[in-house]
């Protein structure tokens, strides 16, 4: 089965690729290619803007260094809209990249049940059932399609107050606030899994590429799924050979 | 009024720390009082208001109204309500109500405004906005329960009525109360002046028979620098929408004030829970994990 | 006004009605409220529509536009029926009990005594009192006087009969009862449209102030061109004078009748004898019988009329003395005593030349020319369209102007056909006139003030200021004589012209010649003062009959004096309280702020109210003092029993007015106006003023209703404009952007018609479109048993001006659609209370 990353491989991206083709060295796995990269970092750009020109915004009191960074509290304000426009139309080509693959499944359920094992580290690798996305991320995704939406109704009345009125924007206001505070604690976990909370992440989203053992670890249906190996096994082998090899050093 | 400390700063919106100058002078808030019941509609406040603030002119529709405009407008800031008024006992009145900012001691502009400096209020009770701070969020627009804030496409700021803070600030009163013929419109102290409004209100009472005549001070919102007359004050609504209990909507009360501070830190226990599990569970690295080195020194070597 | 602006603040009780103050005159208006804050003053406000003024009243009466004699007359018969009057003030302050001479009729049928139906006037000769003891030969002397052609104008008897009990079946007070208990507030429902338990309320109102006779309180009776501006506009005002007598409120702080003048300087054009049968200071018009100085003096110089054992002071008899000081200040060296102070240069009016007269005669190819100034004449009159078409058929026009206006483009009236327009040959000049602000000069304001103003800014461009534009005329006509002669060049050649700069004369000079000064030494007998020679006089008690002195207007002697200009005066104090500020600006006369002040006092000459002191008798000095000017002989000792009334030759307030000094008749009787919906109830068969003038031209047509015009139109001002001048300023514009017409809810829900569509209104003159105010503001009214309704125009668009320029308003002047038909006594024409046809366009 093809992943949604491989029929876009196919269809659209001749472009990006064109650009920077992801170069897969062995003992990697093409994780995500150019054209996923690309949008990641465009709305993550988008979304650092957005956050903090809206810092500004939202509690100037704490926040208003930040305003100058954008010309002034006006260009700040004139400037987060187009920000967050900016987010949600990148998000918005990622959600359709990756609407299929964040399907919400049985396995994704049976992952957020066993949510606490995996915070506490207690599986080694994961369960096998889990696929190209884990549970959590595909949360984290479908929070951020609610969220855009949000922010894109809310901010639209807060942005043309004399055409939806005083009562609108004030529950928009709310519910504008509450959004964002949700994406900034998704941003912190976010960034944290993908980079040190989980080494070998980040190499996704630059190279584009993963080791296998990062494969196997995080994704095994995936990786079984690309490989055609069970992903069990797999780490056995790897296991035997790390053994292996370390014997050979010691006799040395 | 006769000296510039009336126009010393009392708030300032999303401003930190405390407001210089603070406690330093005995508190006089000026007010201003507009007996509706002595109005008569001519418009000389319009004009002075237009003329004092250098406003452009700007075309007008015929509305089937005497009212020069719907409502105010950014450089409009002093329109006269015009209202024709059947009562239930079949008497009728044409109300004339001289709309423009109230001058709330709790400003629900200020309350929203999110700029450092756009909107300050003085100690003696006048709600400025400062043009060059404003960001044109029109955050205020929505706080303002009466409809007041008017925001400029042009400039992408809002304004409003300053309580002509500049000719106060010199010891003169605002141009509306200059200009009024009538002497509709006074100004002073707000304790002269709510005794002015109830000596007036006495009067309507006994002598002109409204029974319901009252003074228009709205505690929803901590009183106002803008105080009316009204012949009926258990309907101001009809005088071109004044609402009888002015609100501050909560998200920009309990909502800015309270649960901001507590969602940000909210958020922020995002942060250091993913610390904390970085110190307790410590990474998930791919499997199987590289053997550990023994290195001399190293805290894994161990010493025979 | 009989009273002033700052002096409305002392009353209890305001009647007004024919006039909206609160929209046009707000300034003045701040006296109303003030009154109405510090003195729990009532105010009941009467007019066709609920006004600004109205929506501040403590009552207000919609009434049929024209129908303001009925109301009043209801309310003259309210008080009288419920005591409402002091018979002290009444028996001694007016003409109640005088007799009236056997053979006045009272106009039961609509006429009074003396109707010529041919010539469509009155011979007055039995409007008059009764002589002591000649009761029987009255009635010979005017047969007599009838033979004898031409009949000499009748004259007051000396020795007038009266009855102090006021039970004479023929003294003033029982034929004003008799004349209005016909106006019972049935009929006065049935004329005015005022449901009667309404109109019984506001009378019952407005006269408890004088309740069981009590003279502590005062009223006073606001008005304006409301009244005026009707066929018996002139008997409207006199109905409120009488009901000021009969309640005891003229003269006194807080009372009067009092006039609010529309312009900032009607007054002072008033004054100046803006009107054809006046000369400066309200001195009569010499008429072609009047060959000599003495004859005119006799005819117009009043002699005392009045009970035997009173005593009258009678201050028109120094009308020779203004007069020769009048003619003085005209010709100066050239008038003397042996050429009758050159008074055959005078100009004699032959017969009326009034407003309406003037334009019917340039249609009619009589006047030729035309110099507009400060007047913009085409919008002003009535039957404006008769107007432009006279214009086309005049030689030239000369127009003095701030802006472009409708009169000096008058050829580019709606409608006027390119090819129509090469038709007209009349030559238009404009000249560039200065605007107020660009001025010195005087404003006299309707409390009689003279109030000196300095020019603000100077005229832009070309521009020039009046009297240099007249000046400069006046000097090349002069020039043009002195060259080629002419017919009677004399007024010309001989005027006096000596100012510093000819071609352009101060304002300063030109106030000082009104004023007046001594020619040779004066000196007055009583107080012993010498006025020298080329000084300043200090009053009109020292003008002369013998050349001596000059004054170019009497009642402005002592506005400029020896100590300066008064007129300049700022100082605000005012000791007394009562609003007199005596030393800020100047009144006339002599700076009495309120007129017939004698009226304040009883008899005794003590003030009729202790807390509203204005003058007094002071028994330790002899003479009266006050902290106003008296308006009286300040010697007069009250035991003479002197009238407080001394402009009048019987010293009395006139409720009933003799020998035709108003034209149609002593006392006010409701008169349909000259287009009415209804025939008068009072008398059907003599339903419009009987003497009131109609014009005859082609394009002077009347309405009625029989030809479909079934609604009443009144045509007002609105605050936010200056007449036709400001529909050229944005920030007026911007206030109200364009005409409208204000139209009844009730009647534009049987129309179908909405707000802001558009009307036509068609009177059977012209017709007129504007958008349409659908206000509820008008309600329909029942008026003589008929379902009635109003409409309004405000006044104040043509075809220049910024909305018109730029093709945003229907461009008809409203005064297309009003009536040519002329008051008989003031000449104004009725612009309000004219019947008009409504439809949606």
């Amino acid at each position: 089965m093809a992943t949604s990353s491989q029929r876009f491989d196919r269809s659209t991206n001749h472009f990006i690729n064109r650009i920077g083709l992801t170069v897969v060295y062995v003992g990697e796995l093409l994780r995500h290619r150019a054209y996923t990269r690309f949008l990641h970092w465009a709305y993550g750009i988008f979304f650092f803007l957005a956050l903090l020109s809206g810092f500004g915004i939202y509690m100037p009191w704490i926040f208003r260094w930040f305003t100058p960074l954008f010309g002034g509290g006006a260009m700040t304000r004139m400037l987060h809209p187009w920000f967050g426009l900016g987010f949600v139309f990148f998000f918005g080509l990622q959600a359709f990249n990756w609407a299929a693959a964040m399907k919400w499944g049985q396995g994704d359920t049976r992952w957020m049940k066993r949510l606490r094992d995996y915070v506490t580290n207690r599986d080694t690798i994961e369960p096998p059932d889990v696929g190209f996305f884990n549970g959590g991320q595909k949360l984290m995704f479908w929070e951020i399609v609610g969220g855009s939406i949000a922010y894109v109704i809310t901010g639209v009345i807060m942005w043309f107050p004399e055409i939806f009125g005083r009562i609108a924007v004030a529950i928009s206001y709310v519910i504008h606030d509450i959004s964002a505070l949700i994406m900034l604690a998704g941003i912190f976990i976010h960034i944290y899994l993908s980079t040190i909370g989980e080494p070998g992440t980040m190499q996704a989203m630059t190279r584009g590429t993963v080791s296998e053992a990062w494969a196997w670890t995080h994704h095994p249906a995936w990786y079984k799924q690309v490989t055609g190996r069970d992903p069990a096994e797999a780490l056995a082998e790897a296991r035997r050979t790390q053994a292996r090899s370390s014997g050979d050093q010691s006799n040395q | 009024m006769s000296d510039r400390k009336t126009l010393q700063v009392q708030r300032i919106s999303g401003h930190p720390g405390p407001v210089a100058g603070a406690g330093m002078q005995r508190e006089e808030q000026v007010c201003k009082l507009i007996d509706t019941t002595t109005c008569i509609g001519c418009k000389a406040c319009e004009v002075a208001c237009v003329e004092w603030n250098d406003m452009p002119f700007q075309p007008t529709m015929f509305d089937n109204t005497y009212q020069t405009m719907p409502d105010t407008h950014w450089n409009y800031w002093n329109l006269i309500k015009f209202n024709e008024v059947t009562n239930e006992d079949g008497t009728f009145q044409w109300l004339m109500r001289k709309h423009q900012c109230m001058h709330c001691a709790d400003p629900g502009c200020l309350a929203a405004c999110p700029a450092d400096g756009a909107i300050v209020q003085y100690r003696n009770g006048i709600v400025d906005f400062q043009e060059e701070n404003c960001i044109g969020c029109q955050f205020c627009v929505s706080g303002c329960p009466f409809n007041v804030p008017k925001f400029s496409p042009t400039t992408k700021k809002v304004y409003k009525c300053t309580l002509c803070s500049d000719r106060v600030g010199q010891g003169l009163e605002p141009a509306c109360i200059k200009a009024c013929p009538t002497g509709c419109l006074h100004f002073g102290t707000k304790s002269d002046m709510l005794m002015l409004a109830e000596k007036r209100v006495k009067q309507l009472q006994t002598v002109s028979g409204f029974k319901e005549a009252g003074t228009y001070d709205p505690q929803t919102i901590g009183g106002t620098s803008v105080v009316y007359v009204l012949h009926d004050a258990s309907n101001p609504e009809k005088y071109g929408g004044l609402p009888k209990n002015p609100r501050i909507p909560l998200s920009f009360t309990i909502w800015k004030n309270w649960f901001k501070p507590i969602g940000l830190i909210a958020s922020m226990m995002a942060f250091a829970g993913v610390i904390l599990h970085y110190v307790t569970e410590g990474p998930r690295r791919p499997q199987p994990q590289p053997p550990v080195k023994e290195v001399d020194g190293g805290e894994g070597k161990k010493e025979n | 006004m009989t009273n002033g602006w700052v002096d409305i603040k002392n009353t209890d009780m305001m009647l007004i009605m024919g006039g909206n103050p609160a929209e046009n005159h707000p300034c003045g208006f701040k006296w109303v409220i003030e009154a109405k804050r510090n003195r729990d003053a009532k105010i009941v406000v009467v007019d066709p529509r609920f006004t600004r003024t109205a929506s501040v009243a403590d009552q207000f009466l919609q009434i049929r536009a024209g129908s303001d004699i009925a109301f009043l007359g209801g309310l003259i018969n309210y008080a009288l029926a419920n005591n409402r009057f002091n018979h002290e003030y009444l028996v001694n302050y007016t003409n109640a009990a005088f007799i009236v001479k056997e053979g006045f009729k009272l106009p039961e049928d609509g006429l009074y005594s003396g109707y010529d139906a041919t010539a469509r006037t009155y011979d007055k000769s039995t409007w008059n009192y009764e002589e002591v003891g000649a009761g029987a030969h009255a009635s010979d002397t005017h047969s007599h006087a009838v033979q004898s052609s031409p009949v000499p104008p009748p004259t007051l008897p000396p020795n007038v009969a009266y009855d102090l009990s006021l039970q004479h079946p023929r003294c003033v007070f029982q034929l004003l009862k008799q004349q209005y208990s016909r106006y019972t507030p049935e009929m006065v429902e049935r004329i005015t449209g005022i449901p009667r338990e309404r109109a019984i309320k506001a009378w019952e109102t407005f006269t408890s102030i004088r309740q069981n006779g009590d003279m502590k309180k005062a009223g006073t009776i606001i008005y304006a061109v409301g009244w005026t501006q009707h066929s018996s506009g002139t008997q409207t005002i006199r109905t409120a004078a009488m009901i000021q007598l009969l309640l005891g409120n003229v003269g006194r702080a807080g009372g009067g009748v009092n006039a609010l003048r529309g312009h900032s300087n009607i007054q002072g054009a008033t004054d100046m004898a803006g009107i054809f049968d006046i000369l400066p200071g309200y001195l009569k018009m010499p008429v072609p019988a009047d060959t000599d100085l003495k004859t005119y003096l006799t005819r117009t110089t009043p002699k005392a009329s009045k009970p035997k054992e009173w005593d009258s002071f009678n201050y028109w008899s120094n009308t020779p003395a203004f007069t020769v000081s009048l003619l003085k200040a005209l010709y100066g060296d050239a008038a003397t005593k042996e050429n009758d102070f050159a008074f055959n240069w005078l100009p004699k009016i032959d017969r009326k030349y009034s407003w309406a007269e003037i334009w019917d005669d340039m249609y009619n190819g009589k006047v030729k020319a035309m110099m507009a100034f400060g007047m913009n004449g085409v919008m002003i009159g009535p039957n404006a369209k008769k107007n432009i078409e006279a214009l086309k058929k005049a030689d030239f026009l000369v127009v003095c102007e701030i802006y472009p206006d409708e009169t000096s483009e008058f050829w580019r009236a709606p409608g006027t056909t390119p090819e129509e327009m090469a038709k007209i040959n009349t030559t238009v000049y404009r000249l560039p006139g200065a605007g107020f602000a660009e001025k010195d000069g005087t404003f006299v304001n309707s409390a009689r003030w003279l109030q000196w103003k300095w020019a603000a800014v100077p005229p832009p461009g070309d521009c020039r200021l009046d009297q240099e534009i007249l000046a400069r005329i006046f000097l090349k006509i002069r020039g043009k004589y002195q060259q080629e002669g002419g017919k009677l060049p004399d007024p010309i050649l001989k005027a006096s012209w000596n100012y510093t700069n000819p071609n352009n004369p101060s304002l300063a000079e030109v106030a000082k010649e009104l004023n007046g000064k001594a020619l040779a030494d004066v000196t007055d007998p009583k107080t012993n003062t010498t006025i020298k020679a080329d000084q300043q006089l200090p009053g009109f008690a020292f003008l002369r009959d013998d050349g001596s002195t000059m004054s170019g207007n009497w009642l402005y002697c002592g506005s400029w004096t020896e100590a300066g200009a008064m007129i300049q005066r700022r100082d605000p104090a005012d000791p007394s309280g009562l609003g007199i500020h005596a030393n800020w600006a100047w009144s006339w006369p002599m700076n009495r702020r309120v007129m017939y002040n004698r009226a304040s006092c009883d008899l005794n000459g003590k003030p009729w109210d202790p807390d509203r002191k204005q003058i007094w008798w002071s028994e330790a000095k002899q003479k009266w003092a006050g902290n106003d000017v008296p308006d009286f002989k300040p010697d007069s000792d009250p035991k003479s029993h002197m009238g407080p009334f001394i402009m009048n030759p019987e010293g009395v307030g006139r409720l009933f007015v003799p020998i035709g000094a108003v034209a149609d008749g002593p006392f006010p009787e409701h008169y349909e106006p000259t287009e009415s919906l209804i025939a008068n109830p009072l008398h059907p068969s003599q339903s419009n003023n009987p003497i009131a003038k109609r014009f005859k031209s082609d394009m002077d047509k009347y309405g009625t209703p029989d030809q479909g015009y079934n609604i009443i139109c009144t045509t007002y001002r609105l605050t936010e404009h200056y007449h036709y001048w400001t529909k050229n300023n944005p920030m007026n514009v911007q206030l109200v952007p364009e005409p409208f017409v204000e139209i009844p809810a009730e009647l534009a829900d049987q129309m179908g018609l909405r707000g802001g569509e558009k009307v036509k209104v068609t009177s059977a003159r012209a017709d007129y479109i504007a958008k349409a105010m659908v206000t509820k503001r008008i309600k329909p009214m029942m008026v003589d048993g008929k379902k009635t309704y109003q409409i309004g125009i405000p006044i104040h668009w043509g075809y220049r001006g910024i909305a018109e320029d730029a093709g945003k308003t229907a461009k008809t002047p409203a005064n297309y659609l009003s009536p040519a038909a002329i008051d008989p006594n003031a000449y104004t024409p009725e612009f309000k209370g004219f019947l008009v046809k409504l439809e949606r366009v």
